[in-house]
């Protein structure tokens, strides 16, 4: 479990880190979002010990980083996927990293073909695409076959079946109960493949819950009803409290009741229900919703004054 | 090119014992797996080794055979000979300096901090694999160096030859070496403190190259005492047969220089912790 305390930093002018508190467990895919510049690679940084915070602390199953016995047995880290020389063979980086964590060296075939570069595990690492030295960053962290996984942005540049890839790899290494925190500013990804999601802007904590809770927050329940005889309808829900919008096609939206009230109160009613949908926002329009104002860098509209 | 991923292989689940704890062997044979892997390392060295016994050799030759500076070449002959040298240490510092800093421009120190999080440990880990690394290669490169100079000179029956069981002779090419090792440790060290190789570099220079010139142009009651103790200028004391003037006797000189280098180094283990990696 990684516990996250008070962490602050602050670099020159800007609060890079604010205040952030919060547990990731064992057993799911913890996805770590926020807009770019939101503070999510100095967060990681700073639980690492690359960073020292102003205050806080971060400890990994109750130990900080630098404390832990064997680092690279206990946690596995993809950072930055260019973490390598470019003139050092894919297979000798990793077996320099195998030999400062006292693992096998016989470990380096295995993850190499763990990612799928075994065949080009001879080649210098320079002359690797951006989603080869991911998979070359992901076999590194997986070196030591660690319990904890921190993970910046892994499928970065991965072509879509390297998406499918460490996404299913994540899930998996989720099941067999260790704890992986996948930072991502693609709320899409994480739909996918998290299950609970730690939201941060500006250095603050959003929201930290599940995926659902985070959907079921920021749509507060809306359903779309559609019925020949609104007119029957409208009164009984507006006298229930929910409020009605009429979308262009005719169909209402009804926001706070839940569907099944909808249906019983046009049930009472007598009108036909034709449609009667729960209508659930994207985590992509929950977070845009969320982190609305906290992003570093907020693109204005062409032709709007400078 | 790329294989299918595969999922088999994420190995034994989490609950597998720790095993021993990483030691200070395991991260100097990550070290040396480092050096030995990177293609500069053993060009560089190559590069310094044919720098040094090819320009002492053409120095020496050209000496012998038209000895304008006749005398140094009755006083001073195993000068002549190391003469390639001082190109050589100016390569080894260079290496020592790319040695720490290419981790900090290849994103590499990220991986290593990681692996080994005690950064103390990595620099005294580098610092002794590349000190013992250098240390042979440039005996072996001194006693080569020596012996063809010896052959050179043996080509002049007229002048002196300096036999390797002369006076001081062995120790000054014992000590060339000893010179040449710790010239890459400064660079090192200089390196490991400023993290840019064009800085560390330039500081290099400064202290090998610079601080002689600047000297000439100094009334002798500065540059006596400077040259002196000037690491560089007293650790060079050890190469040399004849005790020269105002100047540090050869081990209090080399003595000098360590401490030098012993004090950079503690001021970049120092910023090592202190800084952000």
């Amino acid at each position: 479990m990684i516990q996250v305390r008070n962490l602050t930093k602050r670099f020159a002018e800007t609060l890079a880190v604010n205040d952030l508190t919060f547990d990731v467990q064992p057993g799911t895919v913890t996805g770590f979002l926020g807009p770019n510049g939101a503070g999510k690679t100095t967060t990681l940084r700073l639980i690492l010990g690359l960073t020292r915070p102003d205050q806080g602390t971060a400890t990994i199953d109750g130990a900080s980083y630098q404390h832990l016995r064997a680092p690279m047995r206990e946690v596995g880290v993809l950072l930055d996927a260019k973490s390598y020389h470019p003139g050092r063979r894919a297979r000798d980086h990793l077996q320099a990293l195998a030999e400062a964590g006292r693992i096998p060296v016989s470990r380096v075939d295995e993850v190499l073909a763990l990612v799928g570069l075994s065949e080009v595990g001879g080649r210098r690492a320079g002359t690797f695409s951006l989603g080869m030295a991911q998979r070359l960053g992901i076999a590194a962290a997986m070196l030591g076959d660690p319990p904890v996984l921190l993970l910046d942005e892994p499928v970065n540049g991965l072509d879509p079946e390297g998406i499918v890839w460490v996404r299913t790899l994540m899930q998996a290494l989720a099941s067999q109960g260790r704890t992986v925190l996948v930072s991502s500013h693609l709320m899409s990804e994480m739909a996918l493949t998290a299950t609970r999601v730690i939201v941060v802007g500006r250095g603050h904590l959003i929201a930290d819950s599940t995926v659902e809770g985070l959907i079921k927050k920021s749509s507060g329940s809306v359903v779309r009803l559609r019925t020949p005889q609104s007119q029957l309808v409208l009164p009984r829900l507006q006298a229930a409290g929910a409020t009605m919008t009429t979308e262009p096609d005719g169909a209402i939206l009804v926001t706070g009741l839940e569907a099944p009230a909808v249906g019983d109160l046009a049930f009472q009613a007598g009108a036909p229900v034709y449609e009667l949908t729960p209508v659930e926002v994207s985590l992509e329009e929950a977070f845009m919703e969320l982190t609305q104002g906290d992003s570093e860098f907020q693109a204005r509209g062409l032709g709007a004054p400078a | 090119m790329i294989q299918q991923p595969t999922l088999t292989g994420t190995g034994a689940p989490p609950a597998a014992p720790l095993g021993p704890p990483p030691t200070f062997v395991d991260t100097m044979r990550s070290e040396w797996t480092k050096l030995r892997t990177l293609r500069s390392t053993a060009i560089t060295l190559a590069v310094a080794a044919v720098l040094v016994i090819g320009l002492s050799a053409l120095i020496t030759w050209a000496a012998y055979g038209a000895p304008t500076h006749g005398k140094r070449v009755l006083t001073d002959p195993v000068g002549i000979i190391q003469a390639g040298w001082f190109f050589g240490l100016l390569t080894l510092m260079v290496l020592g300096v790319l040695v720490v800093t290419n981790e900090y421009s290849s994103g590499m120190v990220v991986s290593t901090f990681l692996a080994t999080p005690k950064r103390t440990r990595v620099l005294l880990a580098k610092v002794t694999v590349f000190a013992l690394l250098l240390l042979v290669v440039c005996e072996v490169v001194s006693f080569i160096n020596f012996f063809l100079g010896h052959t050179v000179i043996s080509a002049f029956p007229q002048f002196p030859d300096p036999a390797i069981g002369g006076h001081n002779v062995l120790r000054a090419v014992i000590g060339m070496g000893l010179d040449g090792a710790l010239a890459g440790l400064m660079g090192l060290a200089l390196g490991a403190l400023l993290r840019n190789a064009a800085a560390a570099i330039a500081v290099g220079v400064g202290i090998i190259f610079v601080e002689p010139i600047v000297a000439l142009l100094l009334p002798s009651s500065i540059s006596n005492p400077l040259n002196e103790y000037w690491p560089t200028q007293a650790g060079g004391q050890l190469e040399e047969v004849n005790l020269q003037a105002h100047s540090l006797t050869a081990w209090w000189g080399t003595g000098d220089l360590v401490l030098f280098i012993f004090l950079l180094l503690l001021a970049a283990g120092y910023a090592l912790v202190k800084r952000d990696a």
